[in-house]
């Protein structure tokens, strides 16, 4: 289907020519979207998603209004992205146009006194980074890396990371939002709207910042948000972080007496839990996270040789795992985090130092002795302020996927869950590349701690048919393993993958029963009368029309 | 009415339904300007199911209703009615701590809980609760956190709605619903089967065996419902019990008091302890609010007046686990040479006050009568967000303001409370005045609704709009009315909760 003459005029005449297009290449580049082999039943195990009808590059709130109205008027399904990492970004089904906000690109403002930025829908973390540190500040980066949207990641996904523990989960940072309804209004939440600046998130009265997002964002289909504040947190480093090295080997080096990274061990699950409890009851730490057992607790140890050595590369990975060195540094790291303290002054750190080095004392755990090598610390400090290397989740084998999360309080690594995720990718072993236990993930999933948990990754090659009816057959099991212990389901990333490319009418029956989407379907009925937003905001089938 | 009575009367028996008229006279006013209005009955429900009928009845019957949680006085004209024939849903007697958990840092309790129930038996399992500033004994904790009051330590407050996680809320439809991961049957998937809220005692415990709390507050779904009820002056839902996220109870704490002539002073240095985050408790006083938070009666309050400074930054620093003396010892230092950085001097007392004592007064509930009326016997408050750096020009203006009205200076209280990690804060000034004495209370009436307009104007951000403050705020924003109206009419489609208030 395509657009008629008039309605793409009538967006041709929004964003310009040159900002508009309906080239089947050019649709089909945004159709090509990691994880889409394993949606079989909308791309037959192909790379594509549904093609769009056309894309278009609005360069303001002002361009998406119009749009969205031109689009209320033509009955119009529109589907938004900002930097658009994954198949939330591909049009949800065929008929629909995609908004890319790439050219919304600006810092608004770094207001350095009371803390936060304001920013349109493509600047990036490391951008805001780069420009927050200059002032002494930082944001918050997503798991999904620097190279990702700070306004949809806070805004319209999940946007979870490494440093929520100190930086607050991402939803929290947000102050004021302006919000593109789905019927074409811009609503401007907290004090933004009553025009007295972003500083605050909420009211006046009840806060209609609750309905732009939840546990999840509306990931594209809920009206467009065009800018936010966001809070940020205090950066004691250099107004630059001082990159050197090269591929893969990059770090930073940084004072020793504010920046220190630790890896924690233990012998025992039970030991990693309680030591997780005396961290967020001590309040140390800038950065929580199990990162490097993304490759697998078998081979993290020698990962990290070949990233931390310019000389080496992955063809090295059986010599290294040879050695008895390795083998050692293996063993030890098996059930470790990595924890970056800053100090906001050199006493603070020596602090933190003392504090750690007291749980460690409680809990019968240790440092890793190989992260206090100069050139590690400096590449796990860069690794993990910056998290620039979001690529690595594709290094083993070009694909990844995750099974068996859990999401719980610190015990839940004491539960037996990790040893049961580690059965399950054994099971595929060979189909996928399993390495062991690869449960990454934060240890302080919210500010001050409070949640923790992981992803299980599945790497599988997304050339080898097999292999990716491996992974989706893994993630399956992990569902259904997971809903016999009562526990949400285990494979996030296909199962809203699979979501948001589902049978929209499918999809409401199966929620029909839930009350969340119940409400949603009301509130979207309320707020988007024509239904022109994509069907990434979820919604339960009124059974009682039935 | 009689029939009114008798249908409540069947849902919560007969000593749970009250038409004396003293109560219903009670319950007509507060001790703020708004016009009172007597309600039809008050009735007071035991437990979830009869909040539930009583929102169903009153869906039926077309009853306005109003929740209360907390106990005489109120101050602030939202548990009066606004609309005729309304029935007071008092809920002081839903006051079950429900659950305690250390380990996690989280407690679970019904509306009727106030802060002096809950912070002793807290410190019994080694925690306390991010508190406002000296609440009375009677207040509820969920109406506190609900309202989003500040706490005193900004770094806590990871949002403006800390430290409230999930809930579980009786929609003005009369549908039950909860929030965050505690939705449904205690198993937050999309693809759940229809929710069947077993009681909450028992989801904590089958909880326990998927190592789950009650702490993850976003969702269910896509939306955070629990924003949508918060500052709601009970208009979008009655809560019937609700989960906070609590704090390791101090092994050692320290307050320090930095005094000053002006606040600019102490604002700078306030801003840069908060951008670090080396404080606890952190309050910006003027003379006049922490001589009536020290003083027992008028003659000491005047007396610590003339003897405070003009302002003081009540500083608290704490060691609540490992290290503990080890961290307040490296805090001071630290902090110290701040101090001396900003010219502006650390101090364990103050002419007048000593840390200690303020501490003592801050991190308790108000002793009875409560603090803000041992001056004068009345007050109004007039309390708004902004940001850090613009708080003295609204203290600027508000002493403009008063003198104008002949109100006298030194009386004027001033209270700036750092919030949301520092990128905001709440500026509340205090006009106390003889409830006696009518002409002061017309003096202070006119200029509660002038100052109240003209700090409006000048950029005040009326975040919980009540009384005369709604008009001001809503007509601000006309869409975020437009949607705030639909949003109601959504939850509440009969508009019995609370008619009147804020924009409904």
């Amino acid at each position: 289907m395509a657009l008629s003459s008039e309605v793409y005029e009538a967006l041709e005449n929004i964003v310009g020519p040159d900002n508009i297009t309906e080239e089947p290449a050019t649709l089909d580049s945004y159709a090509y979207q990691w994880m889409a082999e394993l949606v079989t039943n909308v791309t037959d195990g192909g790379k594509f998603f549904d093609r769009a009808e056309a894309v278009l590059m609005p360069g303001s709130a002002e361009d998406v209004q119009a749009i969205v109205k031109a689009c209320n008027q033509h009955k119009l399904r529109f589907h938004v992205f900002s930097t658009g990492w994954g198949p939330w970004a591909a049009s949800p089904a065929e008929g629909q146009i995609l908004l890319d906000l790439r050219r919304m690109d600006k810092i608004i403002e770094i207001d350095e006194q009371n803390m936060f930025a304001v920013v349109e829908p493509y600047v990036v973390a490391a951008q805001l980074q780069a420009e927050a540190m200059k002032v002494g500040l930082n944001n918050h980066i997503s798991g999904a890396g620097a190279g990702t949207s700070v306004l949809a990641n806070a805004c319209c996904f999940q946007g979870g990371g490494p440093d929520v523990i100190y930086f607050a989960s991402p939803q929290d940072s947000i102050l004021s939002i302006e919000w593109v309804t789905p019927e074409g209004d811009i609503l401007q939440t907290g004090s933004l709207g009553s025009g007295l600046g972003w500083f605050c998130a909420e009211g006046p009265g009840p806060s209609t910042q609750g309905i732009i997002r939840g546990s999840l964002g509306g990931a594209g289909g809920w009206g467009v948000v065009t800018k936010i504040a966001i809070r940020l947190v205090h950066w004691p480093g250099p107004a630059t972080l001082p990159i050197e090295g090269t591929v893969p080997s990059y770090q930073a080096a940084l004072p020793e007496d504010q920046f220190k990274a630790a890896f924690p061990a233990f012998s025992d699950w039970q030991d990693f839990s309680d030591a997780i409890y005396r961290i967020y009851d001590s309040e140390i730490g800038y950065i929580a996270h199990r990162q490097f057992v993304m490759w697998g607790d078998e081979l993290q140890a020698a990962f990290l040789n070949i990233v931390t050595d310019p000389t080496r590369q992955l063809c090295d990975l059986e010599e290294l795992l040879e050695k008895p060195e390795i083998q050692k540094l293996t063993e030890e790291m098996q059930r470790n985090f990595q924890l970056i303290m800053v100090g906001m002054t050199p006493r603070d750190l020596e602090y933190q130092k003392k504090v750690l080095d007291q749980i460690l004392k409680e809990t019968g755990g240790w440092n890793i002795s190989f992260v206090e090598k100069p050139d590690v610390q400096r590449y796990v400090l860069l690794f993990m302020l910056r998290l620039c290397f979001k690529n690595l989740n594709f290094t083993a084998t070009g694909g990844f996927i995750d099974t068996y999360n859990s999401v719980a309080t610190p015990d839940v690594w004491a539960s037996g869950e990790i040893q049961a995720g580690k059965k399950l990718l054994k099971k595929y072993a060979g189909r996928i590349a399993d390495a062991g236990d690869q449960a990454m993930g934060p240890i302080g999933g919210q500010g001050g701690g409070g949640v923790t948990g992981w992803e299980d990754f599945v790497f599988y090659d997304p050339f080898d048919p097999d292999s990716s009816k491996a992974a989706a057959e893994v993630s399956d099991e992990g569902d259904k393993l997971k809903a016999v212990q009562g526990r949400p389901p285990g494979g996030m990333l296909l199962g809203l993958a699979r979501a948001t490319h589902a049978d929209q009418e499918a999809r409401a029956q199966k929620l029909s029963k839930s009350p969340e989407y119940n409400w949603q379907r009301k509130i979207k009925e309320t707020l988007d009368p024509n239904g022109v937003g994509s069907g990434n905001y979820f919604w339960g089938a009124d059974t009682s029309k039935k | 009415m009689a029939e009114k009575k008798d249908e409540l009367i069947q849902i919560v028996g007969a000593e749970n339904v009250i038409d004396d008229p003293a109560t219903l006279d009670d319950y007509s006013k507060d001790s703020s300007f708004t016009p009172p209005k007597k309600p039809l009955l008050v009735v007071k429900p035991g437990n979830a199911d009869d909040v539930q009928d009583i929102v169903k009845w009153a869906n039926q019957t077309k009853t306005p209703l109003v929740p209360v949680s907390s106990g005489k006085p109120h101050f602030r004209g939202d548990t009066v009615p606004a609309s005729d024939g309304a029935v007071i849903v008092d809920l002081s007697g839903m006051n079950r701590i429900i659950m305690m958990d250390r380990r996690n840092r989280v407690a679970i309790v019904e509306p009727g809980v106030t802060y002096s129930q809950l912070q002793p038996e807290l410190a019994k399992e080694g925690m306390r609760l991010s508190m406002p500033l000296m609440p009375r004994a009677s207040k509820s904790v969920l109406g506190g956190a609900l309202e989003r009051e500040p706490i005193m330590n900004p770094r806590y407050a990871w949002s403006l709605c800390e430290p409230l996680r999930c809930l579980e809320t009786v929609m003005g439809n009369g549908e039950m619903f909860r929030t965050g991961e505690l939705a449904g049957a205690g198993v937050s998937t999309s693809t759940r089967e229809e929710a069947k809220l077993i009681p909450i005692e028992e989801l904590m415990e089958l909880r326990k065996k998927t190592q789950d709390t009650a702490l993850y507050q976003y969702g269910p779904g896509q939306f955070n419902f629990h924003k949508l009820v918060s500052a709601a002056q009970g208009t979008m839902g009655i809560i019937t019990w609700a989960s906070l996220r609590c704090e390791v109870l101090p092994k050692v704490q320290k307050f320090f008091l930095v005094p000053s002539d002006k606040p600019d002073t102490l604002i700078d240095f306030a801003s840069k302890l908060l951008r670090i985050r080396f404080h606890d408790e952190m309050l910006l006083f003027n003379a006049s609010t922490l001589a009536t938070a020290l003083g027992e009666g008028a003659d000491q309050i005047k007396s610590l007046q003339e003897q405070l400074p003009p302002w003081t930054l009540v500083l608290g620093i704490t060691g609540r686990d490992i290290l503990a003396e080890d961290r307040v010892a490296f805090l001071e230092a630290d902090i110290k040479d701040f101090a001396q950085k900003a010219g502006v001097s650390l101090e364990t007392a103050v002419p007048g006050a000593t840390g200690e004592q303020v501490a003592e007064a801050i991190l308790n509930p108000s002793t009875e009568p409560y603090w803000k009326l041992r001056n004068k016997g009345g007050f109004q408050d007039i309390f708004f967000l902004t940001t850090l750096s613009r708080a003295p020009e609204f203290v600027t203006a508000m002493s403009t303001l008063a003198e104008a009205a002949r109100y006298p200076a030194s009386d004027l209280g001033v209270y700036i409370q750092p919030t949301h990690m520092g990128t905001s804060c709440h500026v509340e000034f205090t006009l106390p005045f003889n409830p006696d004495d009518a002409g002061e209370v017309s003096r202070v009436q006119e200029l509660y609704a002038k100052a109240s307009e003209e700090l409006s104007k000048q950029g005040a951000y009326y975040s919980r709009p009540y009384g005369i403050w709604a008009d001001m705020a809503y007509s601000r924003n006309a869409k975020h009315t437009d949607v705030s109206k639909k949003l109601k009419g959504l939850f509440d489609p009969n508009s019995v909760l609370n008619p009147g208030k804020l924009c409904f």
